[in-house]
């Protein structure tokens, strides 16, 4: 009875965002990958409303339980269902087929072969992921040490206790709590919360279902963007298959409890809603991603800085003819006012900046060409850039080179000039600060392989033409 | 006389239009592209890697644990093998083997171990008959926590009978370094290549540092398999380029679908092994825990004796939420020990193993202590104190297997 609790426990976010998605008419029209792209998002939507309620309900001191937490949300669900329903914005006979075009594809044989053997590998996958996190106690360090602490609290309150430092502890007459880090954002205890009260008990296993969902979730999410901007059906299920087996993503599902994967599912859709809208211009698109983009701070503290890395994008969308220019321009005050600061020790999201400037090359090597932490990830994203550096600046991929060059600047500024860099030399943090960025560099070395893809096929045609 | 017109008039007759030639099977070009170039990369590997003969017919010689000697520091026989300690910052410890076999052969030597200090120094001993009376010594390199092997065949002292192995190591070996053997190989192709093969596949189970970086198969790996396959995939691209740009007639004009699924493959390639190590991992998860309840999976978990304490404890605590202290000198124990208190008020260093102020510790309050050196409570006296600090009021409400509850008044 409370593994079924907890399964629509875990539905329930699902369900909303799906029934809120459907309700918006989100993706609009008959886009190719729609009910993927609504199964992706919307459970990434769902868990986000879904402690953002929790967050009012301990507001306004109501405790958390079934009833205030899950009945609400499930009538906001059904009524959205209805709104959509009504709107003719979800028909039934597109659910039934789903499956079929999931398992029979219309595709050719060999590619039908290929499609069905990966929908079975993936599923292999998920099942095998599955294990741990059914079996295994909560198991990394910081997931014990500075995340599930709150959830364990907080779980038995009823509701968000603050949690200090610990010369505020000390001070506090009572009524606070500490951990390795007080300070961190309440979205991913918050889950765990919600899993262990649809469960009706704490237990630090089961409540990182969420992990896995948001893998499943955001594999969807990229073959329906893939599918959206006009990749082939099997290519996009490479690329979201390709997403699916980073070895890194994988085992943060298996031991879950840190926030990396929740950051990287949720900064990854942000991208993909707002390249949708630098593609298309829906107002539903610029507030999905906007809404999204919000929500990566509340994920991780430096999803703050994730987000901002949408915003050269978003130049370039808005100025299409001089947008390089201006964030070219954007990118050489950067660099400059970097240097200005690496000669200070300014303390920025708590990272000291400071001019030790130190490459790290090794670790770099180690962690993204020898290690197996990334599968090819990086050998690919490097001949890629190569091959393809002439095709990044055509708008139709500009806006999302633009995201992806300026989340790598990040990656790079945090490892070379913060005091984060002794962690990340240490390859504690490097894969970890990496696997933000990782799926989005997947999606995106899709897009540009298609161009190159289409440049050679056109040049193949006017060959013979020519001749 | 002959006029030109007269003659009859050349003619150009459109060749007949034949269809051009259909450009070899995609799935063909790239399957031949892929064997030739695993093929060059393998040739390219065994000719800067075997150190010898590419083939032998000797089988490798391997000495088990049990037949080490340990001539110097300390050794304690394991079901894992032989855990070797020494005293001091700069302990020495030697172990050696008596052994019989011709140098010709066997091109290197590779001690099986583990736990081995970074910043350990390591050697090589050994004696050959033509010089019984001298031993000779070669560094060994440490890696990821063992020994790497070593080649010997181009030694001018590895010659002849060898009669003797040792392990000198020097360093701080406070925490045993595990040997679980020694091996005399013969590093044939055949060999290297199943060493290499061995090292990929090598069951690699969750740790402490799995959350931040794969290795993908054994820790320390001769030629990690994303780069090999890289290289082939590269080399691949190469002569795939060439050959298109050369002669179109073999592979076709460049088609970039066979460019993305050499990719593709050997990313699956690589995953392979992958799926293989999670449902590995899958198995020696369920046979640790599935079945049981939270508690028990807690109790079966690598920390089940710290849970079980903290179980004890908390039983002897009042209900949450009072103030307590956890303290073990251990980082782990101290951390975990604290997470397992929780929804108590709990108060730890998660990064130093520091006690709290005992001025800033109040009537109420409790403190946890596991295998924490330098606190000492006087029965008599009801006094606890802690690295020699000033003594508080308190009372001891449980006690045992290196554990303590105390409760501050």
């Amino acid at each position: 009875m409370e593994y079924l609790s907890l399964t629509a426990g875990l539905m329930l976010p699902w369900l909303l965002g799906l029934a809120l998605l459907a309700a918006l008419g989100w993706p609009r029209g008959d886009s190719a990958g729609r009910a993927a792209l609504r199964a992706g998002f919307g459970y990434c939507i769902g868990t986000l409303l879904l402690t953002l309620w929790m967050r009012l309900l301990s507001a306004v001191g109501v405790p958390f339980g079934w009833l205030s937490i899950g009945l609400p949300l499930a009538m906001a669900a059904a009524a959205l269902a209805a709104l959509a329903l009504r709107a003719g914005r979800i028909a039934p006979v597109d659910l039934r087929a789903m499956p079929g075009s999931l398992l029979r594809p219309p595709l050719p044989r060999w590619q039908r072969v290929v499609w069905i053997g990966l929908i079975a590998w993936l599923a292999l996958r998920f099942l095998l992921l599955a294990a741990d996190v059914a079996w295994q106690p909560l198991y990394p360090w910081d997931a014990w040490v500075q995340w599930a602490t709150k959830a364990r609290v907080w779980y038995e309150l009823g509701r968000i206790a603050p949690f200090v430092r610990a010369e505020q502890w000390f001070a506090s007459p009572g009524g606070v709590y500490f951990d390795a880090a007080p300070n961190y954002p309440a979205t991913i205890p918050l889950l765990q919360v919600w899993s262990c009260v649809a469960l009706g008990r704490w237990d630090d296993s089961a409540m990182n279902w969420p992990w896995l969902l948001l893998l499943i979730s955001l594999t969807c999410a990229v073959y329906g963007a893939l599918r959206g901007e006009g990749l082939a059906p099997l290519a996009a299920l490479v690329a979201a298959y390709l997403v699916a087996s980073l070895p890194l993503l994988d085992t943060h599902a298996a031991l879950a409890g840190y926030a990396d994967l929740p950051m990287a599912a949720v900064y990854t859709l942000a991208a993909l809603a707002f390249y949708r809208w630098a593609m298309r211009r829906d107002p539903l698109d610029a507030a999905l991603a906007l809404g999204l983009a919000l929500c990566c701070p509340l994920i991780k503290i430096p999803g703050l800085v994730w987000a901002l890395t949408l915003l050269p994008g978003v130049v370039v969308a808005l100025l299409p003819r001089r947008g390089l220019q201006v964030v070219g321009i954007a990118y050489a005050l950067g660099l400059f006012a970097l240097l200005a600061m690496a000669r200070t020790n300014v303390v920025i999201l708590g990272y000291r900046l400071h001019a030790d400037f130190d490459p790290g090359w090794r670790a770099f090597w180690d962690a993204y060409l020898l290690s197996s932490s990334w599968n090819l990830l990086w050998y690919g994203a490097v001949v890629l850039a190569i091959v393809g550096a002439r095709r990044l600046g055509r708008p139709r991929l500009a806006p999302l080179s633009v995201v992806v060059g300026t989340g790598t600047a990040f990656l790079l500024f945090v490892t070379w000039f913060t005091n984060a860099s002794a962690w990340i030399l240490e390859l504690t943090t490097l894969n970890r600060a990496t696997l933000h960025l990782a799926p989005l560099l997947v999606v995106f070395g899709a897009l540009l392989w298609r161009e190159l893809a289409g440049d050679a096929q056109a040049a193949a045609t006017i060959a013979p033409a020519a001749a | 006389m002959t006029y030109p017109a007269a003659e009859s008039a050349p003619q150009t007759i459109a060749a007949p239009a034949a269809p051009p030639p259909s450009p070899p099977r995609a799935m063909l070009v790239g399957a031949s592209l892929f064997a030739v170039s695993a093929l060059l990369c393998i040739v390219g590997y065994l000719f800067v890697s075997v150190p010898g003969n590419w083939f032998g017919s000797s089988p490798t010689l391997r000495w088990t644990a049990a037949e080490l000697a340990v001539t110097q520091g300390s050794g304690q026989a394991s079901a894992e093998g032989l855990r070797v300690s020494a005293s001091g910052a700069q302990g020495i410890a030697i172990v050696s083997i008596q052994t019989s076999f011709r140098s010709a052969g066997y091109a290197a030597v590779a001690w099986d171990t583990a736990d081995v200090p970074d910043d350990l120094a390591a050697a090589l001993v050994w004696r050959n008959d033509y010089e019984p009376g001298r031993r000779f010594t070669r560094p060994l390199t440490v890696e990821a926590r063992r020994l790497l092997p070593i080649t010997l065949a181009d030694d001018p002292n590895w010659i002849g009978k060898i009669n003797g192995l040792a392990l000198i190591v020097r360093g701080d070996l406070s925490q045993p370094m595990l040997i679980r053997g020694v091996e005399a190989k013969p590093m044939t192709a055949a060999q290297v290549l199943h060493d290499r093969v061995r090292e990929w596949l090598a069951f690699e189970p969750w740790s402490g540092g799995s959350i931040n970086s794969r290795n993908g198969g054994a820790d320390a790996q001769d030629l990690p398999l994303p780069f090999a396959l890289a290289a082939i995939v590269g080399v691949a691209l190469i002569i795939y380029a060439a050959l298109a740009r050369w002669r179109p007639q073999t592979v076709g004009p460049f088609r970039p679908l066979i460019a993305g699924g050499l990719f593709v493959c050997a990313w699956f390639l690589l995953d392979v092994p992958w799926q293989w190590n999670l449902a590995r991992e899958a198995r020696a998860t369920f046979k640790q825990y599935a079945g049981k309840p939270w508690r028990e999976r807690h109790l079966a978990a690598e920390d089940g004796p710290l849970f079980a304490f903290i179980e004890q404890a908390r039983a002897r605590l009042p209900p949450p939420p009072v103030r307590v202290f956890m303290a073990a000198d251990a980082l782990y124990f101290r951390d975990r020990g604290a997470y397992h208190l929780y929804p108590y008020n709990v108060y730890f260093d998660p990064y130093r193993n520091t006690m709290p102020d005992a001025a800033k510790l109040r009537s109420g309050d409790y403190l946890v202590v596991f295998r924490r050196k330098g606190v000492q409570f006087d029965p008599a006296q009801k006094k606890l104190r802690w690295d020699g600090g000033q003594p508080v009021d308190a009372e001891i409400l449980f006690a045992e297997g290196g554990g303590a509850v105390f409760a501050i008044h």
